[in-house]
């Protein structure tokens, strides 16, 4: 690409922050190596990765609470690797909500414009604190010890001390991991509608990856301390560009093997492949919702693979079957019930399961 | 309800040992020792005889007196000086040790001078302060000074650093573990907002740690108001606080005069926890 051309798409949506080859080893781990990242203003960025991945570090290294070994931090076209955290002027909202604890619920969301390095008139704070508290829907909790309020509004005042401050970027650390699943539904919407309605980029860290795809305009994935990943939660979840990813995504079978050319042999024998995507490693990716069973042994033309079933489980709108194949990999099956009623099958009876050729992602150096 | 009830009257028995040992030994010898203080003295003898009497000595004595300000002097300066002194301390081994077995065994070197005996600790001072101590030495080897300064031993001035140096670590326990206890996450958050290091001390660190200063100095309080030992080796008999007054009189047999400074000294204990607690609801904070 040229540069013009780089420049021109940047005018529609500049570039919050970036980071440039930033790398950050604890001891002999490197939680991040390498990585490269551009968010643009006025998006919701999930960033997903299992535990270990380096998520968690990615945030405290664009906060400043940790800095990186290498690369560089900007924002808002700013060099900020040197800044320290309390003139960087970024939101960060931690899992475990953090409230001071000694304060009442506006004297937290005060804090920042009252001890922050930019004091505000005390006049001013009321309003903009009283402001902020209502749309998080706290009114009439000013007064409330962080003690005597809910899980839930405990992270709504953790929301609102950040916002209160007007950032342009707040990072948000598995900020529903410490709620239960029923609130974190709720507070899915809501942390998506506060975001629009302020116009803030929010990065979002979490290792759920129904949270991940949910949440975010984009999804970054991260992989053993390197992005895997940065695009749409649809492409994400419809091509995931390693076998890692897939494997996160906890949605698609992952069958391991051999390519060698156009041809992948895999635990169901040799399958002539059309596409490759490139990764280090081979494997054969089909999604748990692509694939059919059938009853008996298998006839005709392939892919297939045989199985015994081994358990099923109800979902609601669907039903996931567990079957094993004969090298004792576990294959998913899910059956949405829109598409008809579920089938019962023998325990330990043989099946064979079946896929199309063109519903597969085949991994590979190609 | 009738299971739940019998197992509370079960449980209740739990902390009878304690309620009959405090009566037995608490309570008991307090109620004792107000009773005694009205009985009557003579010079050899003391008889079950209500009087003012000893009261009326205590409070007309200029020399018991100046004691009773005394100990409240000489207190409330080690209390301070434990403070100005733990509370770095504590600050240092409770927050910025970030190594939780590094901070444990910082906490056990501050406690190793227990392991030698009380009067031991309160004797070693001799030759460090002493006229021909090792400070005068080392002071004057260095040409520091030029004749030994005498009131580093047998003044006040001794009294206090010995009480300071061993009732300090009663300071640092207390409030490092207050400070141990704040969530690395809430200084991080502050930094956050935009506070600077010494607004993230005086807005947070310090009120979280409050409840430990206050528990540190009932500590010392009690302690200091109660001693007589390192008056008695460091000040050379020019310190009388209230408990060498009750040892002076107990040694001569002087029960009920004994009683009297034990009840002011207990209610002079009772007024300095009462306000401490005050400062900070413990009962929410711990």
């Amino acid at each position: 690409m040229k540069p013009g051309a780089v420049a021109n798409g940047m005018t529609e949506s500049k570039p919050i922050f970036r980071l440039e080859g930033v790398t950050k080893t604890y001891g002999q781990v490197a939680a991040l190596s390498d990585v490269t990242l551009s968010v643009s203003g006025n998006e919701y960025v999930s960033l997903l990765g299992p535990s270990g991945s380096g998520k968690s570090t990615l945030l405290r290294v664009i906060a400043g609470f940790e800095s990186p070994d290498k690369g560089r931090v900007f924002f808002e076209g700013r060099d900020i690797t040197e800044v320290a955290a309390h003139e960087r002027g970024i939101g960060f909202v931690f899992q475990n909500f953090a409230l001071f604890p000694h304060l009442s619920v506006f004297d937290n969301v005060a804090f920042g414009l009252r001890n922050g390095h930019a004091p505000v008139a005390e006049s001013e704070i009321g309003p903009r604190v009283r402001e902020i508290i209502s749309l998080v829907g706290l009114a009439g909790m000013e007064g409330r010890g962080v003690h005597q309020i809910s899980g839930g509004q405990k992270q709504r005042v953790a929301l609102a001390r950040t916002l209160v401050m007007s950032p342009r970027l707040v990072l948000l650390d598995e900020p529903l991991g410490a709620l239960d699943a029923n609130l974190r539904n709720r507070m899915r919407n809501e942390l998506r509608a506060i975001r629009e309605k302020l116009g803030v980029t929010f990065l979002h860290v979490t290792g759920s990856e129904t949270e991940a795809l949910a949440m975010g305009d984009r999804v970054v994935v991260l992989d053993r301390g390197r992005i895997a990943q940065f695009d749409t939660p649809d492409a994400v979840y419809g091509r995931p560009a390693t076998p890692n990813v897939a494997h996160f995504l906890n949605r698609y079978n992952i069958f391991s093997g051999e390519l060698k050319g156009r041809q992948f042999t895999g635990p169901f024998g040799s399958l002539a492949v059309e596409h490759v995507t490139p990764a280090d490693k081979a494997a054969y990716a089909v999604r748990y919702d692509r694939m059919r069973v059938e009853q008996g042994a298998a006839t005709g033309e392939g892919p297939w693979i045989a199985a015994k079933f081994v358990a099923s489980e109800y979902l609601g709108s669907s039903v996931m079957y567990f079957f094993e194949t004969d090298d004792g990999h576990v294959v998913e099956v899910e059956h949405h019930l829109s598409l008809g009623v579920p089938q019962s099958y023998e325990p330990s009876g043989r099946y064979t399961l079946r896929w199309r050729p063109e519903d597969a992602i085949v991994f590979g150096r190609g | 309800m009738a299971p739940a009830r019998r197992r509370k009257e079960h449980s209740a028995w739990l902390i009878a040992p304690g309620v009959i040992w405090m009566l037995l030994f608490l309570v008991a010898p307090i109620l004792l020792i107000v009773y005694v203080s009205f009985w009557t003295q003579t010079t050899f003898k003391i008889e079950p005889t209500l009087t003012l009497q000893s009261w009326k000595m205590f409070f007309g004595s200029d020399t018991y007196l100046a004691s009773l300000w005394t100990t409240l002097r000489i207190w409330l300066i080690v209390l301070l000086a434990t403070f100005v002194v733990g509370y770095p301390t504590a600050l240092f081994v409770g927050l910025f040790v970030k190594n939780k077995t590094l901070s444990t065994v910082l906490l056990v070197i501050c406690v190793i001078p227990f392991w030698t005996s009380f009067l031991i600790r309160v004797l070693a001072w001799r030759p460090m302060l002493g006229k021909e101590g090792a400070i005068n030495i080392i002071l004057q080897k260095f040409g520091i000074i030029s004749e030994p300064i005498e009131a580093l031993l047998f003044t006040e001035l001794s009294v206090i650093i010995g009480m300071t140096q061993i009732y300090v670590v009663f300071m640092v326990g207390p409030i490092a573990f207050m400070l141990g206890r704040i969530d690395p996450n809430i200084i991080e958050a502050a930094r956050d907002l935009g506070a600077g290091f010494s607004r993230i001390f005086w807005k947070i660190i310090f009120p979280l740690s409050l409840p430990g200063v206050v528990v540190g100095a009932i500590f010392v309080s009690v302690m200091v108001l109660g001693e007589f030992a390192t008056a008695a080796a460091l000040s050379g008999r020019k310190v009388n606080l209230l408990g060498n007054i009750i040892v002076t009189q107990v040694g001569s047999l002087k029960w009920a005069l004994a009683s009297v400074v034990g009840v002011i000294l207990t209610i002079v204990m009772g007024l300095v926890i009462a306000g401490f607690l005050r400062i900070v609801d413990l009962k929410r904070e711990l």
